[in-house]
């Protein structure tokens, strides 16, 4: 049986009361007796009945006005209010329901219909109890949900910095379709100072797209400022990406290596729209279309992470983006469209490309109203170099213990020189030297301009005279990529090796080619801030590095010595 | 989004017509399986001729088509291939993946 009800039952005459209560008593159920509407009123508000037998005619206040009384006072609680009256006529029934009666019963009551009336509106309570009470539930969920999507949103900004320093080289903008973005930019510098920039955008949007994201940044900034190369961060983001997440979920992304010396641009775009270097005239110099298909497709074997690279000649702008910018509708439908993104890149603009671009957009479309995330990216590229900039790395983890003499010696033959990303192996292995940063940073410096001129020089017999041509730098590159992909013979040894002279411990690092030799002593003799050649400016840096720097046998080997304290 | 399904001795050949979003995960992983539970099928068709849009989780479904049916050692090929949705397979480099005609 059901829970007993406590029904107010109000009426003014006293045998009416009685015959009521009594049948209400048998049934079950409570009453609590009013004799007018007054008394109903305050009954109503003193002892908040389950439900109410309301006559109609009464001294001092109707039966009408009582129930739009107790209405009030309900609020959004729903009591079932049930008229019993003489008054038999149709519009005495339609003004009970319009003041606010569930029922109209006519006198003389009906005893069994009145039995079944307050059974059926017991069972219509319980259901509007039901429903208040979820939707109590969904409200103490959705507080619940916000709270934890905040704290969400926290963890992921911080994890994938969102709001870190902006460097002053890059202008960005990422506007989430939701709270959270599945799109995400990133920028960091390896020890060599080569800025890499990810623009990534995952499947998907909200929560879901956003958590996949985070394995996506975390490995691209740990191995970028490990000296990694862009086509190894990729094959290793596509496997990671692959590993971690189900089949129909993938990461589309561009990524960018900037080096600001040399003034290239090697780009892998994945399955991103065309990425553009625009020049301060707002010409266009180089479009880079998707080459590959998004990350976290292709297995391994199958994965290719080829890259293109580009020389500017006149200052300019990398501009990245995703589809969510370029397939933005307005209201009439329209796509802001590749037409529009050219013609806004195209505009003659002093410093402001890039937020031309996103007032032209804004304007087409209202950037607020987005269905999809859009991020948009554009990374000046002067032609003087810009200042060193510090990589900060963590300081090691454990106590440095000081090491005896090591030595460590690779040959690298062709395959490794095609596709071995040696760098950062080898820093990895000095690490266990507990570099300071400022070391870490120098040697790899060292390192990587010694390496790169024994394969470019020596193995791939590439004169540097070329790059200084015009258009030479693209040919440059052209013949570099083509010479190294037919490879045959050919090596580099590289000794790393701990030395102490007179107390003082040194870093002596060997690197010998299979190359011809080159003359390398009037680059090594050359004023620093006189050489405007990239090639020839690297060797001089390096030079003013080194405690010790030379070239032996026919300039196919150099040695440096490195001191440590 | 509309899917029929259509099977003609060694191909089965979905045609579909319209958004193809996530809204039509459901849908899609159906005809799938329909497809893909009829043993003489050797072949699938995915026709796009009446598509006027894809999404990227459009895409991921294509994936999800795509492995299962290796795994039953199925050719999948996307026919009909215009317009937008073929721009939106070039972006993505779906070529590599399957035969787009």
């Amino acid at each position: 049986m059901d829970k007993p009800l406590n029904i107010l039952v109000v009426d003014d005459t006293e045998p009416n009361l009685a015959l009521i209560s009594a049948f209400i008593s048998k049934l079950g159920h409570t009453t609590i007796l009013a004799r007018n509407g007054q008394e109903a009123v305050d009954l109503y508000r003193d002892a908040a009945p389950d439900m109410v037998l309301m006559d109609v005619m009464m001294p001092v206040m109707d039966g009408y006005q009582a129930t739009a009384e107790i209405r009030k006072l309900a609020g959004s609680k729903w009591v079932p209010v049930i008229f019993l009256s003489a008054k038999a006529q149709d519009s005495d029934l339609v003004r009970g329901l319009q003041v606010g009666g569930d029922d109209y019963l006519t006198k003389p009551i009906n005893l069994p219909i009145l039995q079944a009336k307050i059974k059926s509106m017991q069972r219509i309570a319980g259901m509007q109890r039901d429903i208040a009470e979820k939707a109590e539930q969904l409200a103490l969920y959705h507080a619940e949900n916000e709270r934890e999507q905040n704290l969400a949103k926290h963890l992921l900004e911080r994890i994938i910095r969102a709001n870190k320093p902006n460097d002053p080289m890059v202008e960005r903008l990422v506007l989430p379709a939701t709270r959270f973005s599945g799109d995400v930019i990133a920028t960091e510098f390896t020890p060599n100072n080569i800025m890499h920039v990810i623009l990534a955008d995952s499947a998907g949007h909200g929560l879901s797209a956003a958590l996949n994201v985070l394995p996506v940044v975390e490995v691209f900034y740990g191995m970028t400022k490990k000296g990694y190369s862009l086509a190894t961060i990729v094959r290793e983001l596509n496997s990671k990406i692959k590993q971690l997440m189900p089949t129909e979920r993938f990461v589309a992304a561009v990524l960018a290596a900037i080096n600001f010396s040399e003034r290239t641009i090697e780009i892998w775009n994945g399955g991103m729209p065309t990425a553009y270097f625009v020049d301060d005239h707002g010409e266009i110099m180089r479009e880079w279309q998707a080459a590959h298909p998004p990350m976290g497709i292709m297995s391994n074997a199958d994965f290719l992470s080829k890259t293109e690279t580009f020389h500017w000649a006149e200052p300019g702008r990398l501009f990245l983006y995703s589809d969510g910018l370029i397939e933005a509708e307005n209201e009439g439908g329209e796509r802001f469209g590749t037409d529009r993104l050219l013609e806004a890149l195209k505009e003659k603009c002093d410093q402001g490309q890039f937020w031309y671009l996103v007032a032209a957009a804004n304007k087409f479309m209202g950037l607020d109203n987005a269905t999809d995330d859009i991020s948009i990216a554009a990374i000046h590229c002067p032609m003087a170099p810009v200042g060193e900039v510090i990589v900060q790395s963590e300081p090691p983890s454990t106590t440095p213990v000081e090491p005896s003499e090591s030595r460590l010696a690779v040959k690298l033959s062709p395959p490794e020189l095609k596709s071995f990303d040696v760098l950062p192996w080898l820093i990895n292995w000095l690490n266990q030297l507990f570099l300071s940063q400022r070391q870490y940073q120098e040697i790899f410096l060292i390192l990587s301009e010694l390496y790169n001129n024994a394969l470019d020089h020596g193995v791939l017999a590439l004169d540097s005279c070329l790059k200084h041509q015009e258009d030479g730098f693209g040919r440059y590159l052209d013949m570099r990529e083509d010479r190294l992909a037919r490879l045959q013979h050919g090596a580099i040894e590289i000794e790393l090796e701990r030395v102490q002279e007179n107390q003082v411990p040194y870093l002596k690092l060997r690197i010998v080619d299979s190359g011809k030799g080159f003359a390398a002593d009037s680059m090594l003799n050359m004023d620093i801030s006189s050489s405007i050649r990239p090639a020839g400016r690297g060797i001089v840096l390096v030079k003013t590095l080194c405690t010790e720097l030379k070239y032996q046998g026919c300039g196919n080997e150099v040695i440096a010595l490195y001191r440590l304290q | 989004m509309q899917i029929t399904v259509e099977k003609n001795g060694e191909i089965g050949r979905l045609t579909l017509s319209g958004r193809f979003d996530f809204n039509t995960h459901r849908e899609f992983r159906n005809a799938c399986d329909e497809t893909l539970q009829t043993p003489e099928i050797k072949e699938i068709e995915v026709n796009f001729s009446r598509v006027d849009y894809l999404d990227s989780s459009a895409l991921g479904m294509l994936l999800l088509l795509r492995e299962k049916a290796q795994s039953a050692n199925l050719k999948v090929s996307l026919t009909n291939c215009t317009g937008l949705v073929q721009q939106v397979l070039d972006v993505a480099n779906f070529q590599r993946l399957f035969s787009i005609s």
